[in-house]
């Protein structure tokens, strides 16, 4: 098996009482992919994702990580395991700063035990988160002193992604991280996105965007009606090509092969 | 209100507001132009974030004005801080779990029968009195377990529920009581943890900075303080982080139950008898303390330091009332208008938080 895979999804079904939202889906991410994912509303885009995250089971089919079956639920397994996501509604905590956001649930703390005696570290939480951002050429100030809800729908989704990328050493999944953003906040994002691609980090991204989609992703997969029906290198296809397939105005080739 | 809504902490998949519900609805009233809009806003902030100093403040200054030989006297202020000390404990322990986004119902009727059962441990089964204040204290915490268990595992609205076992431990109260209060045959021992003094300080104010001080020091400076602000803002952004939210409700209400148990014993040993139903008014007291203390300093977020500030209101208040001589009525009209006026100051806070 070829160990370039970090994860490959296997015949990948998922369904909500009588709704497929997900029918016999099979994905293999290679170390370093920025996957673009698209498709139409109710496609299953999410719910990929979502099993990705580890928040749900598949209803049958197989994970495969670095080359072994595994399990990634509940989402504490996902995050252990080395994966991120960050959702579209953020997750941030709104009165806290960026720096608490990024470690919350896993606090620097002195002491072990119940979480009633283990004493916070804000001095050294605060170096690292900046220290994290500068890494990635983030400039935002306050981090350590400004309640993220008084930031910019653009620097709390840079804070996002950042805490995503900081403790996801595998794969960061993102949902939809440029929706509701100006023109300028996007661009931000997506810079940061390709910065963290040419780190090595795997990233899947759902976007109903393809204009950004084209500017950081290195492939696409289209969703529709729980199947996948186009998985293609971002520089052998076109965006006509694949508004084509999102629609169902274009089929995907039978016995389509594996990538 | 808020907290009432939190019965959205057990509902799995709901996609959770990213702020904390406002208490006000928005009343858009006119059409302001922008630069008068900005200045309401501003104004309205200012309120949400001082609005209790200022109330505080002013009662401080007609209060002298009327009355300066009685009201205006550092006696005057012993007698006021150590009157506060019980309520201040019951009230800083009722924050935390508003903290977490949950309301507690049940404290007063803890308080009172908390009160009641230590007297009763002291003067019938003959256990001395530091077994029998941990036991009773305990027996506080386990209420609170039982409380946040009911609430986050089970699900039930917190308002219902601390209700639903508020009214169970006033049953058990008057299962043990008869409803009649108990007369304290031990000796002076007991009483005189409330009444003593340290170097001329009251034991009293002592134990209340000391709880004051430890619930602080949870809140602001330990990783259960950082997930209990966490879930009160946003619980299930705080459960994908990781953050054990359920534990940490339960946490929140063992914490309210135990202050409030700590404040029923200190109130049966102030009056050397257990009432009944003396700690019953603790509720009413600990939640108008609450709600102007997050209009105090915060914009509107619940917080210790506020909720200090929100006793010594009321406090103030009651005393000046009277100290000017008003009759009692006017003492619960007061109380009553400063609670309305207090969750009003704290939504108006939280409302335009963001300015
Ligand atoms: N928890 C759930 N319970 C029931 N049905 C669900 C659930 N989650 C998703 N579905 C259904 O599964 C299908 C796929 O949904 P999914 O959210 O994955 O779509 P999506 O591609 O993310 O769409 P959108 O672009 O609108 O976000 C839809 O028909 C949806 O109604
Ligand atoms: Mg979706």
């Amino acid at each position: 098996m070829a160990q370039k895979m970090l994860l490959s999804l296997r015949r990948i079904c998922r369904s909500f009482g009588g709704i497929q939202a997900l029918d016999d889906v099979s994905l293999d991410i290679a170390r370093g992919d920025i996957l673009g994912l698209v498709g139409d509303n109710g496609a299953g885009k999410s719910t990929l994702i979502k099993i990705l995250a580890g928040a749900h089971d598949p209803t049958s089919g197989d994970v495969i990580l670095e080359g072994r079956p595994q399990k990634l639920s509940p989402p504490s397994e996902a995050q252990r395991l080395g994966i991120e996501t960050v959702y579209q509604d953020l997750s941030l905590i709104g009165t806290f700063t960026a720096a608490e956001n990024f470690f919350l649930g896993r606090e620097i703390a002195l002491g072990r035990g119940p979480a009633l005696l283990r004493w916070i570290r804000r001095k050294s939480m605060g170096d690292i988160a900046m220290r994290g951002l500068e890494e990635l050429h983030i400039e935002i100030p306050g981090v350590r002193s400004k309640p993220v809800d008084r930031m910019s729908g653009g620097q709390r989704q840079l804070v996002a992604i950042a805490r995503g990328a900081f403790w996801g050493h595998k794969l960061l999944l993102l949902d939809e991280p440029t929706a509701a953003l100006g023109v300028r906040e996007s661009r931000e994002v997506l810079d940061l996105i390709k910065r963290l691609g040419a780190q090595g980090l795997t990233i899947v991204m759902v976007t109903h965007n393809l204009d950004h989609l084209w500017q950081v992703c290195n492939r696409v997969v289209v969703m529709r009606r729980g199947r996948k029906v186009a998985d293609l290198a971002s520089s052998g296809t076109d965006m006509e090509d694949v508004v084509a397939y999102i629609t169902g105005a274009r089929q995907p080739a039978t016995a389509q092969a594996e990538a | 209100m808020r907290a009432a809504m939190s019965a959205d902490h057990s509902l799995p998949e709901t996609h959770a507001p990213a702020e904390a519900p406002r208490i006000l609805p928005s009343t858009q009233t006119g059409y302001a132009s922008p630069n008068a809009r900005q200045r309401r806003a501003l104004l309205m902030r200012l309120l949400g974030t001082y609005g209790t100093i200022i109330v505080l403040a002013s009662m401080l200054g007609i209060f002298s004005v009327l009355e300066p030989g009685t009201f205006a006297t550092i006696g005057n202020f012993r007698n006021i801080v150590n009157d506060m000390a019980i309520g201040t404990i019951v009230a800083a322990g009722l924050t935390v779990p508003l903290v977490a986004g949950d309301f507690d119902l049940s404290i007063g009727y803890v308080a009172s029968f908390c009160g009641l059962l230590v007297v009763g441990l002291l003067s019938s089964s003959g256990l001395p009195i530091l077994p029998a204040i941990f036991l009773v204290v305990g027996l506080g915490t386990v209420i609170g377990i039982v409380n946040g268990i009911v609430v986050s595992k089970i699900g039930v609205n917190a308002f219902i529920a601390t209700l639903g076992t508020g009214t169970i431990v006033v049953g058990l109260n008057y299962a043990y009581s008869g409803g009649i209060p108990l007369q304290l045959t031990q000796s002076r021992e007991f009483t005189n943890i409330a009444i003593g003094r340290i170097a001329g300080v009251p034991h009293l104010v002592i134990i209340m900075a000391v709880v004051l001080a430890l619930l602080w020091v949870i809140l602001n400076r330990t990783v259960q303080g950082q997930h209990i602000k966490a879930i009160g803002v946003s619980p299930e952004s705080a459960r994908r982080a990781g953050v054990a939210v359920d534990r940490s409700r339960i946490v929140a209400f063992a914490i309210a139950s135990t202050c409030a148990a700590i404040g029923g014993v200190l109130m049966a040993s102030n009056l050397g008898s257990g009432q009944v139903t003396a700690g019953d008014s603790f509720m009413l007291t600990s939640f108008s303390a609450a709600f102007l203390g997050s209009a105090a300093l915060r914009e509107g977020q619940f917080h210790i330091l506020g909720t200090l500030i929100g006793v010594l209101t009321v406090a103030v208040g009651n005393n000046g009332l009277a100290m000017i001589g008003a009759p009692i009525f006017t003492q619960f009209l007061f109380t009553g208008c400063l609670l309305v006026v207090a969750v009003a100051l704290g939504g108006i806070g939280r409302r335009y938080a963001r300015g």
